[in-house]
């Protein structure tokens, strides 16, 4: 399993934090598989999902600077962290359909803590909140074009 | 959870900025600047002289005329760079308030958001000081126009808690007008301040325009005596608030001096108890206490006082204390071993007056941060009104309980404070709401918001004790503050 330096999702800050080492390793996880061999028939669709993910980080990094309403900056207690850990290292070798299954997963946990990160957020955070319920169904629709393959 | 970085670990000796250039003091006071958190030394803060001090009044003296002249959209496209700025070095500055101060890094962001927020006001001045006009206003082929004109020097005294905003809920105001500044930032955190003047330095504001002077009581004495001086804004407690308004006064300035605050956040027995209390959780110990608009009595009514006592020391119990650069903290420490030490006498106090200490944060303790001057979440129950700890500011992460019968025996209560800064409630209901917005005479009320801090396009003061002036802060109370009318009846011939 991955393990970035996560921090507890305690804070507005800490969330964005996790927010954005997720897109850090989804785009990492694209830039290499599209570098390989056996699923070069996917590359560029990886290719593409990989500037995405570089995109939504910057989406994200304004989320922090933008959105942050100091009048409600309340504690967070219901976001685990350990629930939405992604796996980043990439395996060698993969095929097509090897390559869109491991980075599926990756998907659906992007999805899910950002599903649930907005419905916490909707009370503490709510400009925040659009964003992060833009980015979690962005994640379903990337899972699902992902199982097309 | 590792640690954000620092931006430096020693800032060095800080210079003064005067007359659009980087000026070591010549005084031979110099204080250590430290970072709370750690207890290290993170720099050096000369206490600058009197004749340092009157040569930057000379500085904004000489630069206000040009000023005033450039006009206000030149002016506010100045202050649009200076935006820019702040945004690309938005982290930097947030970082920068946490070692200083020991907010956590949430906080400082937040802090940061609203500084920039003083700035994209302020940018907008062309609109902000039109003046007004009336043909035949004043009879018939006579026109009256009021103008509305800048003053000159202005200045500002400012308090450790906000080491970003406070000054910028004055001198962005003050400049887009057309008048020309002189900041003393708090001399336990000055780097701030230090760090935001390099951004206005580099956004092209002239030399002399807006100049910061650090240093103590003889920076702020010369202020507010100096004939050249038009005008002194300051935040702080409220005896030198006092002081500050009378001085500055009988030197025949204008004044706004902001004081303390003792804010009472009332439960009524209909509110949404988990939303509430987490709500309350962030004005309580945001900060760690240490704001102007931080709640301090927390005031349940009726027979919401057990069960919501049972989830708020519950809730208070899982914050979490540390170096606020750690992104998952929720409570830095307050900023000095004098703060804390006064903290901790006031939860003396309440024990020794037959309160109950349900939550006790005196011997709070973060580890690898034994230096830190860290005061945990502390719950006072069975506190009466005539007790010290009701009365007075504590200034630190501490609740004081009160249980009360009614809406009527509540307002007894607040307005029997010296000090009227802020209050809530926490109801789902219109009527109660609406009574106690009408009849609570505070500077700022919360409906179900325990932070009533006003955005930047509103005024901002409170009432009594905790405000010692007319013209508040920010919105369009400071471009009538830094501003005068002059009145032009016109006749052609």
């Amino acid at each position: 399993m991955v393990e970035c330096d996560f921090p507890e999702c305690t804070t507005f800050g800490a969330v964005i934090r996790f927010a954005l080492e997720l897109e850090k390793g989804a785009a990492g996880v694209y830039e290499e598989l599209s570098r390989e061999p056996k699923a070069a028939a996917a590359a560029e669709m990886f290719r593409s999902l990989a500037v995405a993910h570089k995109k939504r980080g910057e989406l994200v990094e304004f989320t922090r600077q933008q959105k942050l309403n100091e009048m409600i900056l309340e504690p967070i207690q219901d976001l685990k962290r350990e629930a939405y850990l992604i796996d980043t290292k990439t395996p060698k070798g993969v095929d097509v359909k090897a390559a869109a299954r491991f980075a599926g997963k990756i998907e659906e946990t992007s999805a899910r803590f950002y599903l649930d990160a907005a419905k916490i957020a909707k009370n503490l955070m709510a400009e925040a909140a659009r964003i992060m319920d833009k980015l979690g169904k962005e994640s379903l629709a990337n899972k699902t074009k992902l199982d097309s393959l | 959870m590792a640690l954000l970085s620092e931006v430096k670990k020693d800032y060095g000796k800080l210079k003064n900025y005067v007359n659009g250039e980087w000026i070591d003091s010549n005084s031979d006071k110099v204080i250590d600047i430290e970072n709370p958190s750690t207890g290290e030394t993170i720099g050096k803060l000369p206490m600058s002289t009197v004749d340092e001090t009157k040569a930057a009044i000379e500085a904004a003296h000489e630069a206000w005329w040009a000023w005033r002249e450039t006009p206000p959209i030149t002016r506010g496209r100045i202050f649009f760079r200076l935006k820019e700025l702040m945004e690309q070095h938005f982290e930097n500055v947030a970082r920068i308030m946490v070692q200083e101060q020991g907010k956590t890094i949430d906080e400082a962001r937040g802090e940061t958001r609203r500084t920039i927020e003083n700035v994209e006001v302020a940018a907008g001045i062309p609109s902000l000081m039109m003046g007004y006009n009336l043909e035949d206003g004043a009879a018939e082929g006579i026109d009256e126009d009021a103008v509305i004109s800048p003053l000159g020097v202005f200045g500002a005294i400012c308090p450790f808690n906000f080491p970003a905003m406070i000054p910028y809920w004055f001198w962005p105001y003050a400049v887009a007008t057309g008048n020309t500044y002189i900041i003393k930032p708090s001399s336990q955190v000055p780097l701030t301040q230090n760090y935001l003047t390099k951004l206005v330095e580099e956004a092209g504001f002239p030399p002399g325009v807006l100049n910061i002077v650090n240093g103590s009581h003889e920076v702020s004495d010369t202020l507010m005596e100096h004939p050249k001086v038009k005008g002194i804004s300051f935040v702080g407690s409220t005896p030198v608030a006092k002081y500050i308004y009378k001085h500055s006064a009988e030197n025949g300035k204008r004044v706004q001096a902001q004081g303390g605050a003792k804010n009472s956040l009332v439960v009524m027995p209909d509110a949404v108890l988990d939303r509430t209390v987490s709500n309350m959780l962030a004005s309580f110990y945001g900060c760690a206490g240490e704001r102007c608009l931080a709640g301090s009595n927390l005031v349940a009514v009726g027979d919401v006082a057990d069960s919501l006592m049972k989830k708020f020391v519950e809730a208070s119990k899982k914050i979490k204390m540390g170096y606020g650069l750690d992104e998952s903290v929720n409570m830095g420490p307050v900023v000095s071993a004098k703060a804390k030490k006064k903290v901790l006498e006031y939860i003396d106090s309440a024990e020794a007056d037959g309160a109950k200490i349900l939550l006790d944060g005196r011997k709070a303790k973060v580890p690898g941060y034994e230096k830190g001057h860290f005061v945990g979440p502390t719950v006072i129950d069975r506190v009466t009104p005539d007790m010290k700890v009701a009365k007075e500011e504590i200034f630190g992460p501490v609740v004081t309980y009160l249980r009360m019968k009614n809406m009527d025996e509540v307002l007894d209560f607040i307005h029997s404070s010296p000090f009227g800064n802020a209050a809530s409630i926490y109801t789902q209901s219109g009527k109660w709401a609406r009574e106690f917005r009408y009849r609570c005479q505070v500077g700022n009320i919360g409906i179900n918001i325990g932070i009533v801090a006003a955005m930047a396009y509103f005024p901002f003061a409170g009432y009594k004790n905790s405000f010692f002036g007319d013209l508040h802060g920010q919105g369009q109370d400071a471009i009538k503050f830094f501003t005068d009318r002059k009145v032009v009846i016109t006749r052609w011939f």
